[in-house]
């Protein structure tokens, strides 16, 4: 079904579906310039509903965090566009692209990436402060939280008093503490043992299932690739396949 | 690994501008032994200014203090003219009036009058100029050190014949106590010379060579019988406080000029000295500003480093929502925290070294400045409104020194912070 929405940057754009949480439009990102010009990205189109678990997979070097860094807003495209809730993020102002990373968009980094002098519970509760959520709420969210991902009891502790797979609960925790719509993971289970990794995907996608929360992962892992419901797959920059699964 | 407890609920402050704050703070003790040394730097500078500062406030009060009390006076009373022509004609007639106005103005402590000339003393061995002063004994030791610095025989009494000279005039004139010393000088109104024989009744030493070889003292009814006159040439002044003598706007300045006297603050009567004590504020001025150039960069080398070690961390900060400006306020904070805790110590440093140094005093003995033998300790001064506004100042300097690594952090691309970590 093709709908005509109103979306920032770019009225009157065709997009597929009122259902797309994300698409990217002749997405490109070069780096360097004449000789060392390396196109790290060429011509991506991706259209991506809302609640799909999808995994972006390639070689190294294919362009797979590039793609996850330009969905996220984390970095600007030499070209194209990409629109997340129908909104053309590269016409956002910082602050504007700032909140909306903020309120829409959860991350979860491969090195758990937690702020160092916060313990787990600041960490978790960290966004919604910014969001300047009341004390009452914060403590609710933050407590089902470290309950659904086995954290009780560990939330005064500093990333450093925690093991990497306790670090990536806290990180998964962040990333839907302020309930985004979507959640960009960039192998996540990398720095884990498999056992802690599995169970970690299992939690997120009974996330995905059960609150419809869109993931959006750059991986390696076969273990990602078994719970997928699509594979993006990437070569030097280009998308060569788009298996999606029943 | 869990714990038996539960960890305890968070504050009840639901704001971004507490959360920054709370990272500031935090953020700054991460590498405590580089936040120290940085608190160090900070800190040693402020206490290295304010005791300058305290050092060049003590040392200019004490050559003011050596200047103006050892003989000058903090003002002096001249016929209009005489200083620049240095015209022994040109002396103050009508004593009886000045003396009764001196008497009643309250900003004047003491008055000295005197009448000088240049005169030839001859003893029985060799022949020397000097400056003959003709001084009230009792005056005089209400207002210059004279009495004070007579280190052999006494100080005058008032009896005709008594002389006091200086100890290198003593000495190149071969003479010591009692023996007689001949003063030659010429006459006001016409020039004709007059002579008067003396004994030396007493040797003073003021620890300054031009005083000492170049002075004499003799009562002032035989210096004005000797020149001839009945008035004076000078009147040294002393004052109730030493800040009167800059105060311009006191009515006593006003009344005591006039068509046929001047009167003059010691400021105005050794220019040089006051253009020295000038400069000297300059140099402090001077020092502060490259102490505080030194403390900029080396604010900002610490933020640098502190900023570069947590580039990655700011990446992810910015990528999970944080506004670039509220990024910049966390380095603005902590630069504060730190120029804060660097303030506190440099003060108590400085407050413990000068309060030693005002007690203790430095001892410059015999040291010659312009023309002054500090031949007193300098004693710091302590000065409240110095500490409040060099405190400050260093506050200041934190907070620029923070601006260049809070715009670079806050403008830091999220993908390039956090490299491949993502």
């Amino acid at each position: 079904m093709i709908t005509q929405v109103d979306i920032v940057g770019a009225p009157n754009k065709v997009i597929a579906s009122q259902n797309t949480i994300i698409e990217t439009t002749h997405l490109c990102r070069e780096f360097g310039q004449g000789d060392t010009l390396v196109k790290a990205l060429t011509d991506a189109n991706i259209i991506i509903e809302r609640g799909e678990f999808t995994a972006i997979i390639g070689p190294s070097g294919s362009g797979k965090s590039t793609l996850l860094q330009l969905i996220g807003g984390l970095d600007n495209p030499s070209s194209g566009d990409v629109f997340l809730d129908n909104k053309n993020i590269n016409h956002m102002t910082g602050t504007e692209l700032s909140d909306f990373r903020r309120d829409h968009i959860g991350f979860i980094f491969q090195a758990y990436n937690l702020i160092p002098v916060l313990s787990a519970r600041e960490n978790i509760e960290y966004i919604m402060l910014l969001q300047g959520v009341p004390a009452a709420e914060r403590n609710k969210r933050v407590d089902r939280l470290m309950h659904a991902v086995g954290l009780e009891g560990l939330g005064d502790r500093r990333p450093a008093e925690l093991s990497g797979g306790q670090q990536q609960r806290v990180a998964v925790a962040r990333a839907m503490v302020s309930k985004p719509s979507i959640i960009l993971a960039d192998e996540p289970t990398a720095n884990l043992d498999s056992k802690t990794g599995a169970d970690l995907l299992d939690m997120m996608k009974e996330l995905n299932e059960k609150q419809n929360m869109t993931f959006v992962f750059s991986t390696h892992d076969p273990k990602i690739m078994e719970r997928a419901k699509r594979i993006i797959r990437l070569v030097d920059g280009c998308i060569v396949d788009d298996e999606r699964r029943s | 690994m869990t714990r038996a407890t539960e960890a305890p609920k968070l504050d009840k402050a639901s704001s971004p501008a507490t959360l920054i704050s709370r990272l500031a703070k935090r953020s700054i003790f991460r590498n405590t032994r580089r936040t120290l040394l940085t608190v160090l730097l900070i800190s040693c500078s402020l206490a290295a200014i304010l005791f300058t500062d305290a050092f060049v406030r003590g040392m200019v009060e004490t050559m003011v203090e050596i200047s103006t009390q050892t003989f000058l006076g903090e003002g002096q009373i001249h016929r209009v003219g005489f200083r620049e022509a240095n015209d022994i004609d040109l002396y103050i007639e009508d004593t009886t009036t000045l003396y009764q106005q001196l008497n009643t103005t309250t900003a004047i402590q003491a008055f000295a009058p005197r009448v000088l000339t240049g005169a030839m003393t001859s003893s029985s061995e060799n022949v020397a100029s000097a400056i003959v002063y003709g001084i009230d004994a009792i005056k005089e030791a209400q207002v210059s050190k004279l009495k004070l610095a007579v280190t052999q025989g006494d100080y005058l009494s008032g009896i005709d014949g008594e002389i006091i000279i200086g100890e290198q005039l003593a000495d190149l004139l071969e003479i010591s106590l009692g023996d007689r010393l001949v003063v030659t000088v010429s006459e006001a109104n016409g020039g004709d010379l007059s002579q008067a024989l003396f004994r030396v009744s007493g040797l003073f030493s003021f620890n300054e060579r031009n005083m000492d070889i170049g002075m004499a003292f003799i009562n002032l009814a035989q210096g004005q019988k000797l020149l001839n006159i009945t008035g004076v040439h000078e009147v040294a002044l002393r004052l109730q406080h030493l800040h009167q003598a800059e105060d311009k706007s006191l009515p006593f300045w006003q009344t005591l000029n006039n068509d046929q006297i001047e009167t003059l603050s010691w400021k105005e009567l050794v220019p040089q000295l006051s253009s020295m004590l000038a400069m000297t504020k300059y140099s402090t001025l001077i020092v502060s500003i490259i102490m505080y150039i030194l403390v900029c960069l080396g604010l900002i080398n610490t933020m640098f480093m502190s900023i570069f070690e947590r580039q990655t961390e700011f990446g992810i900060l910015l990528a999970i929502g944080t506004r670039a400006k509220q990024l910049f306020y966390q380095i603005m904070l902590e630069g504060f925290f730190i120029g804060l805790l660097s303030v506190t110590v440099g003060l108590l440093m400085a407050f413990v070294l000068c309060y030693w140094g005002s007690i203790i005093g430095i001892d410059y003995s015999e040291l010659e400045m312009s023309g002054l033998t500090l031949n007193e300790p300098i004693y710091l001064i302590l000065d409240a409104s110095s500490f409040a506004t060099m405190g400050l100042a260093t506050l200041a300097v934190t907070l620029i020194a923070s601006l260049y690594p809070a715009f670079h952090a806050s403008r830091l691309q999220p993908s390039f912070a956090m490299r491949k970590t993502l």
